[in-house]
């Protein structure tokens, strides 16, 4: 193909603009393939993924995470890089980029390529460019770690295809919640265009699975799966909402993951939200503490959120929320319970309740054994039973237990609590509820 | 009856070697203790025997104890005896015969009740989190003839755990890895098998000089600390949970962090 960039910017002008460019993009995850290196080139991949350092904002970098260009002929209202706003533009060229990959690569600092870009000229143009970069690195340098790509909507599916046999992971971004929400913020993109790529490399990815049984050298179309994000707070969608979409995505679509990303008025746009405290960081991080349940903890939207009650409380996490509210089911006894029941108990993880399951068989636990097992003591004895005893006689009471696990929240502490008129506590919000949490996206282990 | 302290050289080979002396003294386990370090209080009516690390009889605690333990228990062994908490060589010990008296094999670990095996499990549990944070964060540069060259200052004895991890991943690439708390080198020569060496000589040169970077190396290293920066965001800012995620420790080592 014909590339037409100009060369004259250093590679330093190029990193700085093109990083910047692509901040807002959340997804940094390098999981989800687990490939080993056949001795012919660089890398390898973990299941599990592995993150390289943490920026100043303290969020993950796993990936070299950059626009291939920041060039754009849309003007979706959110976007710093929207065509209508005057900001240096730069493009990288494949051979550019192939060089930063392998160099930070060797020496250890990223997992892979996150390659994301800008419309220039055209979707099919764009998608074209990524595709070419992407079969340098794999074919030219043999790189074999980590690479996610993002289907341009729009773009032929020929190339989404292409795109997909060379890359792990690729994402098409739903950005806002509703199709109406879309076309309020992205007048040139439309719902359609995106959930048709999205349909395309999930049945790729099925089509896929089939050939790899009958034929295990198949070669692989996005063994990591596809993700995608969404803006949060920019409109005013409820949790309720956002939720029953994500859990749409998992169901329907079989993402890997959805993403969330608290919105940041970058454009300093009059009719959007722009909170004097910051973007709103705690709602994303329920969010996510949410959409954890739903994956790992066999949580539906419906029990957590309802029409009448379609936002989450801040003040506590969705789980601790859920289990307030049903306190009917509890207390548990921790010797009796199956597996599920187990997961359902604030303070007790995945690994934790795995792990009562297989050393319960060597006699009945204790509280001192349980904290050994990394159960959270001080937020679960609220809702279990050891050998039919509680660990100190406490209150089986809503209010008092939202009162207690609120002053312990990593996010929601020390605040004070106030009474909604459906009878929920909330904190009282102030103006530093945004900018002084400490908390990140909860992982694998983390017990909610 | 008096109590047995059998002090071994602080490593896998002296550990299991002395595991391998306790069992062959043929007395009750619990009146015998492993140590790595001689005491600084002798106990009265205590007799201290010395054990000498030996090849021969380490390779047959090995095969015991994969045979009768399983690999999985075995690697949780070694990474609590590369533990650098002074009790590890007891843990350890006291697991490995929790296990084969109990005829637990495989499941030996879940038996969290038992004080030792609880401990070998948070000694195992803390190595292999700092070896994982090495495999993220430990940075190579790139010396003169293109041979990569990694600094690591770890707690634990990591380096038999991360070796395996770098040799797949870079398996063309020719590196080093240096552990300046205990003058060990990991070494991978392209497209070989991984060693160890301790190398005191060697070890002190790697101290007392800056290593002679190749020409391209200032320009990587440039370029990723601008990524570094311009990646996160302002109203973002939270350094503490930065600090959080990367400790001190860690930063100390890291291109991006040096240079602040
Ligand atoms: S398509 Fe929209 S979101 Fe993407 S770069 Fe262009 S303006 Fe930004």
């Amino acid at each position: 193909m014909e590339i037409r960039i100009a060369p004259q910017m250093s590679l330093m002008d190029k990193l700085k603009i093109l990083t910047d460019a692509a901040r807002f993009d959340v997804s940094c995850s390098s999981s989800g393939s687990s490939r080993q290196n056949d001795g012919k080139g660089i890398g390898n991949t973990l299941a599990a993924g592995i993150c390289h350092s943490f920026a100043a904002d303290g969020r993950c970098i796993s990936l070299l995470k950059i626009l291939f260009t920041n060039e754009c002929i849309y003007d979706c209202r959110y976007c710093i890089n929207r065509r209508s706003n005057d900001v240096a533009r730069a493009s990288f060229t494949p051979d550019e980029v192939c060089e930063l990959t392998m160099e930070f690569y060797r020496r250890n600092y990223i997992e892979g390529l996150f390659l994301s870009s800008g419309i220039l000229y055209s979707p099919n143009y764009t998608m074209e460019l990524i595709c070419e970069t992407v079969y340098r690195l794999r074919t030219l340098h043999r790189f074999q770690g980590y690479i996610h790509v993002k289907a341009i909507p729009g773009a032929d599916p020929l190339l989404i295809q292409r795109a997909g046999y060379l890359a792990d992971r690729m994402s098409v971004n739903l950005e806002m919640a509703t199709a109406q929400g879309l076309r309020e913020m992205a007048p040139n993109k439309h719902r359609s265009n995106i959930l048709r790529p999205m349909r395309q490399i999930q049945n790729g990815i099925e089509q896929n699975r089939n050939e790899i049984t009958l034929y295990k050298h198949a070669p692989r179309f996005c063994e990591a799966g596809q993700s995608t994000q969404m803006v949060i707070g920019a409109l005013p969608e409820s949790d309720y909402q956002i939720m029953s979409v994500a859990e749409n995505l998992y169901d329907k679509f079989s993402l890997k993951r959805v993403y969330y990303s608290a919105f940041v008025n970058v454009n300093e746009d009059k009719d959007l939200p722009a909170p004097a405290a910051g973007p709103p960081l705690l709602r994303e991080h329920r969010l996510y503490q949410a959409d954890w349940l739903l994956r790992f903890y066999d949580f539906k939207v419906d029990e957590l959120l309802t029409e009448k009650r379609p936002n989450f409380n801040l003040a506590i996490d969705p789980k601790a929320d859920w289990a307030v509210r049903h306190l009917e089911q509890f207390p548990i006894e921790i010797n009796r319970a199956d597996y599920r029941s187990l997961l359902r108990i604030p303070g007790v993880g995945v690994k934790s309740a795995r792990r009562i399951v297989a050393v319960r068989r060597f006699g009945s636990l204790t509280f001192e054994d349980l904290k050994r097992m990394g159960v959270v003591l001080k937020r679960a004895l609220y809702f279990i039973t050891c050998g039919g005893r509680m660990m100190y006689p406490t209150k089986l009471e809503e209010e008092y237990i939202v009162r207690n696990l609120a002053g312990q929240d990593p996010a929601g502490k020390g605040e004070k609590l106030f009474r909604m008129t459906d009878g929920t506590l909330y904190r009282q919000m102030s103006l530093a509820d945004y900018g002084v949490q400490t908390y990140s996206q909860p992982t694998a282990g983390a017990a909610i | 009856m008096e109590e047995k302290y059998i002090i071994c050289e602080d490593s896998l080979e002296g550990i299991f070697t002395a595991v391998y002396d306790a069992y062959a003294l043929r007395e009750k386990h619990e009146h015998i203790h492993l140590l790595t370090e001689e005491e600084d209080n002798y106990r009265l009516f205590a007799v201290y025997l010395h054990s000498q690390p030996d090849l021969v009889k380490t390779n047959k605690v090995i095969k015991t104890l994969r045979s009768r333990l399983g690999n999985e228990v075995y690697l949780a062994l070694c990474q609590a005896a590369a533990s650098f908490y002074a009790d590890k060589a007891e843990a350890v010990y006291k697991t490995i015969t929790d296990g084969i008296t109990s005829g637990r094999g495989r499941r030996t670990m879940d038996d969290l009740k038992n004080p030792y095996v609880a401990r070998t499990h948070e000694l195992a549990r803390r190595t292999a989190n700092e070896a994982h944070k090495e495999i993220e964060f430990l940075r190579f540069g790139e010396l003169e003839k293109g041979v990569l060259y990694a600094k690591i200052g770890p707690e634990n004895n990591v380096m038999p755990f991360i070796m395996p991890h770098f040799a797949d991943r870079l398996s063309p690439e020719n590196f080093l890895i240096y552990d300046e708390k205990r003058n060990l080198f990991g070494v991978h020569p392209a497209g070989k098998e991984w060693y160890m060496v301790s190398d005191a000589a060697g070890a002190e040169a790697c101290i007392e000089t800056e290593p002679v970077w190749s020409d391209r190396e200032l320009r990587y290293r440039g370029l990723f600390t601008l990524f570094h920066d311009a990646i996160a965001i302002d109203a973002r800012r939270n350094t503490r949970l930065q600090q959080q995620m990367v400790p001190l420790r860690f930063q100390s080592y890291m291109v991006e962090f040096r240079s602040k």
